[in-house]
C-alpha cells in the first residue's frame, strides 16, 4: 500500500506542481489520479542487443533492438548460441535498477506451450542472458517448427512493471515430451476400417451355363442309340414294376428336395418311411421280372 | 413460494411420477400420493447428483463468517452443511468404511495436524467411495500438501505464495487478479477477473487433471518481499529439480476426476472463496467473478455439472431388433449406447444427444473397428452405429470409452463372440457350380431311366439272351 502512495506523492512533487493552497482532499484526489496514469517510476532497458554465433565462434547476425518494432525473426541452429544483452533503467533518470522480476517467456501461440526463464540482473542493472541451443536450458518449451515469441517481463516492488515483445525466435524442434498412458482417451483417436478378404471371383455365368449344358451331351448320344435300338418297354406301366420304378423316382425327389430345403434328420426320417413300401415293390418287381424272365426259358 | 407456483410443482412433480414410475394414466391420484409428491419436492431440491450431505472443514482461526457468501450460496442450492474443525474427533468423514458425507470441504489449509479420521489415506478412500473433495492448501506445509503430489500436482517450497507484479495496482503483491479462461467446461461461460492469492501448482503430465483456473503469464512462486529478493529468484530456477514456478502453464485451481467418477477440486488459496474477495472490486472498478466462479467450481466438484452417464447399451442384427448371442463374420450389426446428462436444476437425469467425438471400438485384443458414434437422429440421447463385423472370429468387445476434461468418464464393454458360418450358412446355387448340378441331376435320371427301362423292357433277342446263358 505504500509504495503506491509513495509513488503517487513522487509524481506528484516531479510532474505536478500544486498550489499550496490546495485542500488535502483534493491533493489526494489528484494522488490517485496520477497513480492512475503517470509511469514516474517505470522499468525500461536500455541499449538491448542480441548476437548469433556459430559453433565456429563466427557472428551469423548481430543487432540493436528496438522496443516499439521488432526485428526479422530470428533462427538458431542446432548448436548457434543467442547473446542477449541489456540494462534496465528507471526510465526517466535512466539509472540502472535491479528489479524483482527479469524474465524470459518463451511462449509458442500455437501449441499453447510456455517456458519462463529468469535473468540475471546486477544491482547495476546489467544483464546478460545466453541460450546455447547444443545445452537448451530447462525451461524452454518444447518446440516444433512454430516460432517462439520472446518477450522480457521486468516487475518490482517498487517501480511500474513492464513487459516488451522482443522478438521471434525459430529454434530446432525438440522432442515432444512423453504423454501420459492415459492421454490418448481424452480426443478422438484415429479411425481404424477393418480390411475384408477381397470377395471370390466368379466366372461368368454364360459360361457356368454353357458348361452345364454341355455335361449333358450323353443323352445325345443316348437318344440317338434310343433310335436306333428302339428298345420295347411293354412293362413300365405293368402294376407290378410301377410301384418300384416309382418309389425309386421318389428317392430321387426326396434327394433333390434334401438338396434343396430339407434338414438330415427329416431325410432320414422320409428316406425311413419311403423305404418300406419300396423295398416291398422292389421285391415285387424283382420277383416279377425274373419270373418273366426265367419262365420263358 | 406463491400459490400458483406450489401448483405448479406439484404438477411437474406429479408428471415426473407418472412418467418415473410408469403409473397407469387412469389410477386416480390420492391426497397421501400428494403427500409424498412434496417428499420427493423436498429431496430434489438436492442439486447433485450423489447426494447433498456436506462436511465443512474449517480452520479454527477462521469462521463461518468469512465465507458466508459461499456457504449460503450452497444452503440455497440444498447442500447441508455441517461445520467442524480439523482436530474434532466427530463427526468423522468416515465411520466403518462407510462415507458419512457426500462431500467433504477442507477449508483447513492453515493446520498442520488433523483428528486421525482425516488422513491423507483416508481422503483418498473417500474419493474411491465416489465421496467428493474440495481442498484448499496455502504456502504452509501440511499433510495436504504432500497429498496434493498424488494428484500430480507440484507445490512450491513452503513459504512461497504467488507473486504477480501485473498489472499495476494498489494492493500487495500477493493479491492478485486473475483472468479467467472463458472457455473452461467447468464454468459457466465467461467470468470477470478472480481475486487469488495463495500457492500455484506445477503439473505433472496428467491428463485426469483439469485445469479451472491458471495462473497469470506473469506471475511466479517468491518468497521474497523486496527487489532485493531478485537474485534468490534467479537461484531458485538455477537450482534444478522443479525449477521455477512461473507462468500461465501453472494451475491455481484444479480439479481431478477419478477412473470411479469421484472429483477432487485443489484450491490454491481460500481466500478465492471469502466474502473478502468476492466484495473487493477489480481494478476498473467492476464486481469480481469470484462468487460465481465459487459456485462454479463447488457445482463441478459436487457432480452437479458436466456429470453423463450410460444408460444402457444394446446390440441387434441390423434386420432385427433384440440382441443375439453370436454374430457371424460379415454380419451387419447395429450398435445402440443411451446416455444421460445430469440436469441441476430439476435434479433429473436427461437423455443427452450432445456429445460429439464418441467413438465405438469393436477389439479382438486390439481394436478392428474404431468409428465415431453418431447421435441417431430424432433420438435424444441416443448414439448408434451399423458396420460390418469384420471377417475374423473370436471373442469381440463392443467398447466405448469416452473422456474429455470437466466430464464425467463414459465407459461401456459388451463381450460378444463372432463365429465362422454355420455349415449351411454359406452362400448356396452358386452359378459356378451349375455344371455340378447338372451333372448330378443328370446322373440320378439316367439312373431312373436305366432302372425303368431295365424292369420294364422286354429283351428284343429272347433266344439270344437264352442262347448265351446256356452256353
Amino acid at each position: 500500500m505504500w509504495r503506491d502512495t509513495s509513488s503517487a506523492l513522487k509524481a506528484l512533487t516531479s510532474s505536478h506542481s500544486l498550489p499550496a493552497t490546495m485542500s488535502l482532499a483534493l491533493r489526494f484526489v489528484f494522488a490517485l489520479l496520477a497513480v492512475a496514469a503517470a509511469h514516474a517510476a517505470s522499468l525500461s532497458i536500455a541499449s538491448p542487443r542480441f548476437t548469433i554465433t556459430a559453433p565456429d565462434a563466427s557472428q551469423l547476425r548481430s543487432q540493436q533492438l528496438s522496443l516499439t518494432e521488432k526485428p526479422d525473426a530470428l533462427t538458431l541452429g542446432q548448436a548457434d548460441v543467442l547473446k542477449l544483452t541489456f540494462q534496465v533503467v528507471e526510465q526517466e533518470e535512466g539509472k540502472g535498477v535491479q528489479p524483482h522480476q527479469t524474465f524470459l517467456r518463451f511462449h509458442d501461440e500455437v501449441t499453447g506451450e510456455e517456458g519462463v526463464q529468469p535473468v540475471r540482473v546486477t544491482p547495476g542493472g546489467k544483464a546478460k542472458f545466453e541460450l546455447n541451443m547444443a545445452r537448451p536450458p530447462t525451461s524452454l518449451p518444447p518446440t516444433t517448427t512454430n516460432p517462439l515469441k520472446v518477450s522480457l517481463i521486468l516487475g518490482s516492488f517498487t517501480h511500474s512493471p513492464a513487459q516488451y515483445e522482443l522478438f521471434d525466435l525459430y529454434v530446432p524442434a525438440s522432442q515432444s515430451p512423453p504423454a501420459h498412458p492415459d492421454e490418448a482417451a481424452f480426443a478422438p483417436r484415429p479411425e481404424i476400417t477393418h480390411t475384408f478378404r477381397p470377395e471370390q471371383r466368379i466366372p461368368a455365368k454364360a459360361v457356368s451355363a454353357f458348361f452345364a449344358a454341355f455335361v449333358f451331351w450323353p443323352w445325345l448320344v443316348l437318344v440317338g442309340f434310343w433310335f436306333e435300338i428302339s428298345p420295347r418297354v411293354p412293362h413300365l406301366f405293368s402294376p407290378h414294376t410301377l410301384p418300384f420304378t416309382v418309389s425309386l423316382a421318389a428317392f430321387e425327389v426326396l434327394l433333390f428336395w434334401y438338396w434343396v430345403d430339407l434338414r438330415l434328420g427329416q431325410v432320414l426320417l422320409y428316406g425311413g418311411i419311403l423305404a418300406v413300401p419300396t423295398a416291398f415293390a422292389g421285391k415285387q418287381a424283382l420277383a416279377k421280372a425274373s419270373e418273366r424272365r426265367l419262365g420263358r426259358k | 413460494m406463491s400459490t400458483w407456483s406450489v401448483a405448479r410443482w406439484l404438477q411437474l412433480i406429479q408428471h415426473w411420477q407418472l412418467r418415473k414410475r410408469c403409473l397407469h394414466s387412469s389410477a386416480m391420484v390420492s391426497p397421501w400420493r400428494f403427500l409424498s409428491f412434496l417428499g420427493f419436492a423436498a429431496a430434489a431440491l438436492a442439486k447433485s447428483s450423489t447426494g447433498n450431505s456436506v462436511l465443512v472443514v474449517l480452520d479454527p482461526g477462521s469462521s463461518r463468517d468469512n465465507f458466508s457468501r459461499f456457504f449460503d450460496g450452497l444452503e440455497a442450492r440444498g447442500y447441508e452443511l455441517t461445520f467442524r474443525t480439523p482436530k474434532d474427533a466427530h463427526p468423522a468423514v468416515i465411520e466403518h468404511d462407510h462415507p458419512e458425507y457426500s462431500h467433504v470441504i477442507l477449508f483447513a489449509p492453515e493446520s498442520k495436524t488433523y483428528s486421525s479420521d482425516i488422513t491423507p489415506q483416508s481422503l483418498v478412500t473417500l474419493l474411491s467411495k465416489n465421496t467428493n473433495l474440495l481442498i484448499a492448501v496455502s504456502p504452509k506445509a501440511t499433510p495436504l500438501t504432500s497429498l496434493a503430489a498424488e494428484f500430480s500436482l507440484i507445490l512450491p517450497p513452503p513459504g512461497t505464495p504467488l507473486v504477480s507484479h501485473f498489472p499495476e495496482r494498489d494492493t500487495p503483491a500477493t493479491v492478485i487478479p486473475v483472468d479467467v479462461s472463458p472457455s473452461n467446461p467447468v464454468l459457466s461461460g465467461s467470468l470477470p477477473p478472480v481475486w487469488f492469492s495463495g500457492v500455484p501448482f506445477a503439473f505433472n503430465s496428467n491428463p485426469h487433471i483439469v485445469p479451472i483456473l491458471n495462473a497469470p503469464p506473469q506471475s511466479f512462486a517468491a518468497d521474497s518481499d523486496a527487489d532485493s529478493g531478485a537474485d534468490a529468484v534467479v537461484e531458485a530456477a538455477d537450482k534444478g529439480g522443479e525449477g521455477l514456478w512461473a507462468g500461465s502453464s501453472l494451475g491455481l485451481v484444479a480439479g481431478f476426476q477419478t477412473l470411479g467418477g469421484g472429483r477432487a477440486t485443489w484450491v490454491g488459496g481460500v481466500d478465492l472463496f471469502s466474502d473478502e474477495y468476492a466484495q473487493k472490486p477489480t481494478l476498473d472498478g467492476n464486481k469480481p467473478g469470484n462468487e460465481q466462479f465459487a459456485a462454479d467450481v463447488a457445482a463441478w466438484t459436487f457432480q452437479e455439472t458436466g456429470v453423463l452417464r450410460v444408460d444402457g447399451s444394446t446390440h441387434h442384427h441390423v434386420n432385427e431388433t433384440t440382441p443375439r448371442d453370436r454374430y457371424t463374420i460379415n454380419d451387419r450389426v447395429t450398435y445402440t449406447l443411451r446416455v444421460s446428462k445430469y440436469n441441476p436444476t430439476s435434479a433429473e437425469w436427461e437423455p443427452y444427444s450432445g456429445i460429439d467425438g464418441m467413438q465405438l471400438e469393436f477389439t479382438m485384443l486390439d481394436p478392428h473397428i474404431r468409428t465415431a458414434l453418431q447421435p441417431t437422429p430424432g433420438v435424444p440421447g441416443e448414439y448408434s452405429l451399423t458396420f460390418r463385423v469384420p471377417d475374423r472370429h473370436g471373442v469381440f468387445k463392443f467398447n466405448v470409452d469416452y473422456k474429455r476434461k470437466g466430464w464425467s468418464y463414459l465407459q461401456s464393454t459388451t463381450v460378444v463372440p463372432v463365429v465362422p458360418p454355420r455349415h449351411d450358412e454359406y452362400p448356396r446355387f452358386l452359378s459356378p457350380a451349375w455344371p455340378y448340378y447338372a451333372g448330378a441331376i443328370s446322373t440320378s435320371a439316367a439312373f431312373l431311366a436305366f432302372c425303368a427301362l431295365w424292369l420294364a423292357g422286354d429283351s428284343a433277342e429272347p433266344k439270344k439272351s437264352k442262347s448265351t446263358k446256356s452256353d
